[in-house]
C-alpha cells in the first residue's frame, strides 16, 4: 500500500474531515447555482427590458412632431449583460448599475443615477464563488488542517506515529490529501458551473488555479503553524488570527487608505455642477452656449444663429455644454478609480484572500475597470445618439417615423 | 590483533540490546536524566521503576531517538540512539501509556495502517496470526477501537510490534489502569515475547507487577538510577526488597 493510498484509507474513515470537505462541496454548489441564477436573471431582465424598451420608445416616437420633442421624450437602454463566468461573482454589479434608460439630456448626471436592486446585498455581498474562494475556503483548511499534528498529540498517537513512520514525512501526504479534498470539493462544481452557462476555458482554467493556488498557500500556513509545539487551542487561534488579518484587517485598513490617500470628486459634486451649468445656461445671452458648442463642433456653426426665444437646438447645445462643463471633475472621477484600482491591484498581494476576490472579479468581468467600461460604452452610444439628433436639429429635418427607425441602436456586450 | 579479552567484551556489547552508558538527557533547560548506566540483553525484562518526574518516560523517548542527548551514550543493538535515528526507530516498538491507535479504525485497520507506517509488508494472515498470539477475541477483530477496552487495545499494540518484527520492546506503563486479569494476561504475554528473544525495557511505578515479570529492576529517581535488582536464576526479584528501596527514595 503507498502512502497516498493508505492515508486515503484514513481519510475516508475520517468523519469530521468528510463532514468539512461536504460543507465546502455544498458551500461551492450553492454559490455556483446562486451565481448561474442571478446572471440569468440578469439576462432574462436584460430581454424583458430590450422588448419593453423598443415598444416603449416606438409609441413615445409615434406621437411626436418635431425630432427635439422625439430626443426628449424618447428613452434609449442601455445595459450591460453578464459574462458567462460572472457565476463565478457579481462582483461591482451590485454596487454599480449595469442598466441605464437614457435621453439625449445632459449624460453625467444619468450616467450616475444608481439603480441597485438590493442595497443590503451591495452592503453585504453575496455568498458567491468571490467569498467561498477568498474567506469561506481559507477558514475550512484551517478546521481541516489545524490539529493534525497536534490532534495527535493530544491522543496520545504522536510517538507511535512518528516511530512507526521513522521520519515526519506522512504529515505531508496528509495534508496534500486533505487540502486536495477541500479543494476539489470547491473547484468541482466551478468547472461544473463554467461548463453549464458556457464560460470560456481561459476564465474557467484561472478561476480553477486561483482556487487550488489559494488552498494551497493556507494549507502550507497550516502545516508550518501546525508544526509548533504548543496546545491545539494556540494553533487555532493563531491560525484565525492570520485568517482574520488576511481576510479582513489588510484589506479593510488598505482600501481605507487607498481611499483616502487617492481622492476623487463625489458623484453628488459632479451632478450638481451639471445641473447648476443647465440651469444657468436659460439666463445666459444664447450666442454664449452657442460658442461653446460650436467650439465642440465646429461643423454646426453655420447652423448655429438662434432666431427664437427657445430652439430644440439650443436646447441641447446647453445640455451639451452641461456636460462640458463637467468633464473635468468625470474624468477626475474615473481617473481617481482607475488610479484606486491599480494600487489595489498591487496592494492585493498583501493579502491573498483579497487577491483572489479581485481575480475572480476580474475573469468574471465584474470588476470596477469592466463597470467603468460600461459606463464608457453608454457615454459612446449617447454621443452617437447626440450627433444623429444634431444632424436633424441643425439642418432642420423634418421629423418620420421612417427617418427615426436610423436612431443608432445600443451595441450590447457581455460585461461590466 | 584482538586480545580475548577485547573479543568477550564485544561479544557482551553485541548481545546487549539496549545499552545507557552515563546518559545525561536535558528537557526545558532542565537535566531529567542524569548519568543513567544500565543495560538490557536480548530475551530480558528490564523494568524502570520511579515515581512521577523520575525521568522514566523520558529514558523510552530517548531511546526512540526524539530527544537529544546531552552526555553519554545510548546505544540500541550496538548503534547510537540520536534526533531522527531512523534505522532504530525500525528495530523498536513502543507501547505509550495511553495507547492511542485510530478509534474510528477496526484491529484489522489499524494493524494495517500501522504496518504500511512502518514499511513493513504483512499479509493478512500474518495479521491474524498476530491477533491470535496476542489472544485477541476473534469476534472483536472487525470492531472499532472505540469499543475496546484499554486491555484490548494493548493487545493490538502488542500485535503491532510482533508483525514490525522488532528486536526491542519499549513499554511505558503498560499494566496502567488495566483490571488484575488483564495484567495476568499482558505479563504472560509479556514473559513469552522475551522467551522468544525479544528486548523489553518497561517503566511502571507498579512494583509488585514489576517484580512479578522482570528480570532485572533499575530504580530511577529524580533522574538519577539509584539502586538495581537481579533475579536469580529460577526465582522472581524479592517484592519487599525492591518495595523498601522504592519507598525509601520516594521519602527522601
Amino acid at each position: 500500500m503507498n502512502a497516498l493510498a493508505r492515508e486515503w484509507r484514513l481519510l475516508q474513515r475520517d468523519r469530521g474531515a468528510l463532514f468539512w470537505a461536504a460543507v465546502a462541496l455544498v458551500a461551492s454548489v450553492f454559490a455556483v447555482c446562486m451565481g448561474a441564477i442571478e446572471s440569468q436573471r440578469q439576462l432574462s431582465e436584460i430581454e424583458a427590458l430590450k422588448v419593453a424598451d423598443e415598444h416603449d420608445r416606438n409609441a413615445t416616437l409615434a406621437r411626436q412632431s418635431d425630432w427635439g420633442s422625439a430626443g426628449y421624450y424618447a428613452f434609449h437602454l442601455t445595459y450591460a449583460e453578464p459574462a458567462a463566468a460572472s457565476f463565478l461573482t457579481q462582483g461591482k454589479r451590485d454596487s454599480y448599475p449595469w442598466k441605464h434608460r437614457i435621453r439625449i439630456l445632459a449624460m453625467e448626471g444619468q450616467i450616475y443615477e444608481a439603480d441597485v436592486s438590493s442595497p443590503t446585498i451591495s452592503a453585504m455581498g453575496r455568498f458567491d464563488m468571490a467569498f467561498v474562494a477568498s474567506v469561506l475556503l481559507p477558514l475550512l483548511v484551517i478546521v481541516l488542517l489545524y490539529d493534525l499534528r497536534s490532534g495527535e498529540a493530544d491522543s496520545g498517537r504522536l510517538e507511535l506515529l512518528e516511530a512507526s513512520a521513522g521520519g515526519s514525512g506522512f504529515w505531508r501526504t496528509r495534508v496534500l490529501l486533505r487540502a486536495a479534498l477541500l479543494t476539489l470539493a470547491v473547484v468541482v462544481p466551478v468547472l461544473a458551473g463554467a461548463w453549464w452557462v458556457g464560460a470560456d476555458s481561459r476564465s474557467t482554467i484561472a478561476a480553477a488555479a486561483l482556487i487550488v493556488a489559494h488552498a494551497a498557500f493556507w494549507s502550507v500556513l497550516a502545516l508550518v503553524i501546525g508544526a509548533w509545539r504548543v496546545a491545539t487551542p494556540v494553533l487555532l487561534a493563531s491560525l484565525l488570527g492570520l485568517w482574520l488579518l488576511f481576510a479582513i484587517v489588510i484589506p479593510q485598513l488598505g482600501t481605507i487608505a487607498i481611499d483616502r490617500s487617492i481622492p476623487v470628486p463625489a458623484l453628488s459634486q459632479i451632478a450638481l455642477e451639471q445641473r447648476e451649468a443647465v440651469n444657468d445656461a436659460w439666463d445666459l445671452p444664447k450666442p454664449v452656449t452657442m460658442d461653446a458648442f460650436v467650439a465642440r463642433y465646429p461643423e454646426w456653426k453655420a447652423h448655429a444663429a438662434i432666431d427664437g426665444t427657445f430652439e430644440w437646438k439650443w436646447y441641447y447645445a446647453f445640455q451639451q455644454v452641461g456636460d462640458q462643463t463637467v468633464e473635468p471633475l468625470s474624468s477626475a472621477y474615473r481617473e481617481g478609480l482607475i488610479k484606486r484600482e491599480r494600487y489595489l491591484d498591487r496592494f492585493s498581494w498583501f493579502s491573498p484572500p483579497m487577491l483572489v476576490s479581485r481575480q475572480l472579479m476580474r475573469l468574471s468581468q465584474t470588476d470596477l475597470r469592466s463597470m467603468l467600461a460600461y459606463d464608457e460604452d453608454v457615454r459612446a452610444f449617447h454621443k452617437r445618439l447626440r450627433e444623429f439628433h444634431y444632424s436633424k436639429l441643425f439642418l432642420d429635418e423634418p421629423f418620420s417615423l421612417e427617418a427615426a427607425q436610423a436612431l443608432p441602436p445600443f451595441p450590447g456586450k457581455p460585461g461590466g | 590483533m584482538n586480545t580475548l579479552t577485547e573479543t568477550v567484551e564485544r561479544q557482551a556489547t553485541m548481545s546487549r540490546s539496549l545499552e545507557l552508558q552515563d546518559l545525561c538527557v536535558d528537557r526545558g533547560g532542565h537535566r531529567v536524566l542524569d548519568s543513567v548506566s544500565f543495560a538490557v540483553e536480548a530475551g530480558q525484562i528490564y523494568a524502570l521503576l520511579g515515581g512521577n518526574g523520575a525521568g522514566k518516560s523520558t529514558t523510552l523517548l530517548a531511546a526512540l531517538g526524539f530527544l537529544p542527548i546531552a552526555r553519554g551514550s545510548l546505544l540500541v543493538n550496538g548503534q547510537e540512539a540520536g534526533t531522527g535515528s531512523v534505522s532504530i526507530r525500525k528495530m523498536v516498538a513502543y507501547l505509550p501509556e495511553a495507547v492511542s491507535l485510530y478509534p474510528h479504525l477496526t484491529a484489522r485497520e489499524n494493524l494495517g495502517y500501522f504496518l504500511s507506517l512502518a514499511k513493513t509488508q504483512s499479509t493478512p494472515k500474518d495479521i491474524e496470526e498476530a491477533l491470535d498470539q496476542v489472544a485477541l477475541d476473534f469476534q472483536a477483530r472487525d470492531r472499532r477501537l472505540e469499543s475496546y477496552s484499554k486491555g484490548m487495545r494493548q493487545k493490538v499494540a502488542i500485535a503491532l510490534a510482533l508483525l514490525r518484527r522488532a528486536e526491542i520492546l519499549l513499554l511505558d506503563e503498560p499494566t496502567s489502569g488495566l483490571d488484575p486479569v488483564a495484567i495476568d494476561e499482558l505479563h504472560a504475554l509479556v514473559r513469552k515475547l522475551a522467551g522468544e528473544g525479544k528486548t523489553i525495557l518497561m517503566v511502571t511505578h507498579d512494583v509488585y507487577g514489576a517484580c512479578q515479570v522482570a528480570d532485572r529492576i533499575g530504580l530511577l529517581h529524580r533522574g538519577r538510577l539509584v539502586g538495581q535488582f537481579a533475579a536469580e536464576p529460577g526465582e522472581r526479584i524479592s517484592t519487599e526488597a525492591v518495595h523498601q528501596a522504592f519507598a525509601e527514595q520516594e521519602s527522601r
